[in-house]
């Protein structure tokens, strides 16, 4: 449901910002943080990543 | 000992479940399943005991024996001493073996290792090596193959200065230490590492019930991946508290009949804690468990039996303190227990029946209780540290040295977790509902994606993505006829104090604040959008909506804040 009055440039508005986030730390552990320290130390995104 | 070990190729890793009471080694089999190697003896929780007599050296559970004849030669119960001050260690645990002394900084023990009947000083890292190597033997002889290095799981707490000693102690048994991991997490590994798992965000909580002291965790799993929100620990309970109603309750019928106490007796006393702890361990397979012990006082034979229900009534105030720990930590956490979505029990008193069966009624019945007594397929409690050992050794054991020490420093594993979950708000006149897509707590970088169905006709749709919080919605019941008005009013004043019935409490979500809309236009009648949020490390946002099968997308980012 849309209302007549709402429009937007590309029909996208960002109105708010993500609180801030909490520092901890990750388990090293499992295949998914294998591939999260892989990504992150070359820098690399996650379809990066997935294409090799 | 050889140590030609630095080669990745050469390498050859086990799991290795490391504890005061007993230890467990685990490889993963050819079929690509972990599993928990038996030593020649045949057992598979291995008694962390070493025991000597004219030189020769006992392990395991030919050790464990010989706390009745020859405690003094026998060390047990070291885990917890290695790398650790003597002066903040508990040598509780040891007054019935080997004691600890001081050695220099460090714990060591004073015991005839060799033929001479004058004691050597052994230090703890020492004692630890001999096991491990035990363990090594162990493992080699029954793959046929020299293993050379090994994952071994240590509790959350454990300090620097033990996780060091312990990889150095490690090193001279021949093992190189590829990595120490926490042993909540390895029992998460192990269920979440089973093919019928699937990867999901969920809130576990571990409670390891041990020997001599139990460990609790809460877990965030996001993505497949961990992070520790809170631990509880407790260095006096465990299996052996258990143990010790069992042998007061026989000492106290033996007392009935023979007039002595055989537990001020020292042998006597080593027996009935070495015939207890079987008996307490029946008791947790079946109704009932006997218990005989040849001579036990003053040359009188003893035999008895108990049964399950006796045990539980006499246990009930230590069953209590272990379902207090598991509460304890979701509180640390600052979570509600219908906030845990599993409860994984772990440890070898987990195969206690009535404990798990107490945790069942303090959690709600969509949380899964992992433990032999109330889930058909869970996995042996006592294997789960090893086996999460193994599937991380086989994970990383091809990796070259200096890979796995990157990937597991500081800079890798600190990261920025979501405070508040992601998600999104629905709205149909004037009830408002928020889904979450991202859990809070979880790592960032995320992205998750998801469809939802769109109002019956069609049309253009607006996509609010927003921030939200669970709250906990307290229903008291449904008060008297009379003031029938008030029932829905969640926030009655009217504090009805003559209400006996239990209130009802659930989860539910609320907006926090909107982050960004997004408009699919012209979507199809009873079709679906697909809306993926992808969150960088530093908090900005890409999203993207589409109509499934539609051919253009909207998008927009949010810049961080």
């Amino acid at each position: 449901a849309l209302s007549a009055d709402w429009s937007a440039d590309k029909d996208f508005k960002a109105i708010g910002k993500v609180s801030a986030a909490t520092q901890r730390n990750l388990e090293p552990v499992g295949p998914h943080f294998l591939a999260h320290a892989r990504r992150k130390r070359h820098q690399r995104t996650f379809s990066e990543d997935e294409r090799i | 000992m050889s140590d030609e070990t630095s080669g990745a190729g050469e390498r050859f890793a086990i799991g290795i479940s490391f504890g005061n009471t007993s230890s467990s080694i685990a490889r993963i089999n050819p079929e690509g399943k972990p599993e928990v190697i038996a030593n020649e003896e045949g057992d598979r929780q291995i008694p962390t005991v070493l025991s000597y007599i004219g030189g020769e050296q006992y392990h395991g559970s030919q050790a464990k024996a010989q706390l009745i004849r020859n405690s003094k030669n026998t060390v047990a119960y070291f885990r917890d001493y290695v790398g650790k001050n003597f002066k903040s260690i508990d040598p509780t645990p040891c007054h019935n073996s080997a004691h600890p002394i001081q050695s220099d900084s460090t714990v060591a023990f004073s015991i005839c290792d060799t033929e001479s009947d004058t004691p050597n000083t052994v230090t703890v890292s020492e004692i630890t090596t001999r096991h491990l190597r035990r363990l090594k033997q162990s493992a080699t002889d029954y793959l046929g193959k020299e293993v050379n290095a090994a994952v071994i799981t240590v509790p959350t707490d454990f300090t620097d200065a033990q996780r060091e000693a312990l990889t150095a102690a490690a090193k001279e048994a021949g093992l190189e230490v590829l990595q120490l991991i926490h042993e909540p997490v390895a029992a998460a590994l192990a269920y979440d590492a089973r093919p019928e798992a699937t990867v999901a965000d969920k809130l576990i909580v571990v409670a390891d019930l041990g020997g001599t002291r139990s460990d609790a965790a809460v877990i965030a799993s996001r993505g497949g991946m961990y992070t520790i929100l809170a631990t509880a620990h407790d260095y006096e309970l465990g299996g052996s508290t258990l143990d010790k109603i069992v042998i007061d309750h026989f000492a106290k019928e033996f007392i009935k009949k023979h007039k002595t106490d055989p537990r001020e007796n020292e042998r006597g006393l080593a027996k009935l804690k070495l015939e207890g702890e079987a008996t307490r361990k029946a008791l947790s397979l079946g109704a009932n468990a006997t218990l005989s012990i040849e001579s036990l006082a003053d040359g009188i034979d003893y035999g008895s039996t108990i049964n399950r229900t006796r045990f539980e009534l006499l246990s009930n105030k230590v069953f209590a303190q272990f379902t207090s720990l598991i509460e304890q930590v979701i509180k640390k956490a600052d979570l509600d227990v219908l906030d845990i979505d599993e409860v994984i029990f772990s440890g070898g008193t987990s195969h206690t029946p009535k404990i798990a069966l107490l945790a069942r009624s303090i959690f709600p019945e969509t949380t899964k209780i992992w433990a032999p007594s109330t889930e058909t397929t869970a996995i042996n409690p006592s294997e789960l540290s090893a086996r999460g050992a193994a599937i991380q050794a086989s994970l990383i054991q091809e990796f070259e040295t200096e890979d796995i020490e990157q990937s597991i420093h500081p800079m890798v594993t600190a990261t920025p977790h979501l405070s508040k979950a992601i998600g999104v708000e629905f709205s149909s006149g004037d009830a408002v509902e928020f889904k979450p897509l991202l859990s809070t707590e979880t790592a960032l970088p995320a992205r998750r994606v998801a469809q939802y169905n769109v109002p019956k006709d069609g049309g253009d749709v607006l996509i609010r993505v927003c921030e939200g919080v669970r709250d906990i919605k307290v229903t008291k019941p449904e008060p008297k006829p009379k003031e029938e008005k008030a029932a829905e009013d969640e926030e009655d004043s009217d504090f009805d104090s003559e209400d006996e019935e239990e209130e009802t409490r659930e989860i539910v979500w609320k907006t926090e604040s909107p982050i960004a809309e997004l408009a699919v236009k012209g979507v199809k009648a009873n079709g679906k959008v697909e809306l993926m949020v992808h969150i960088n490390a530093d908090l900005g946002l890409q999203i993207t909506a589409r109509e499934v099968g539609g051919q253009s997308a909207v998008r927009g980012a949010v810049e961080s804040p």
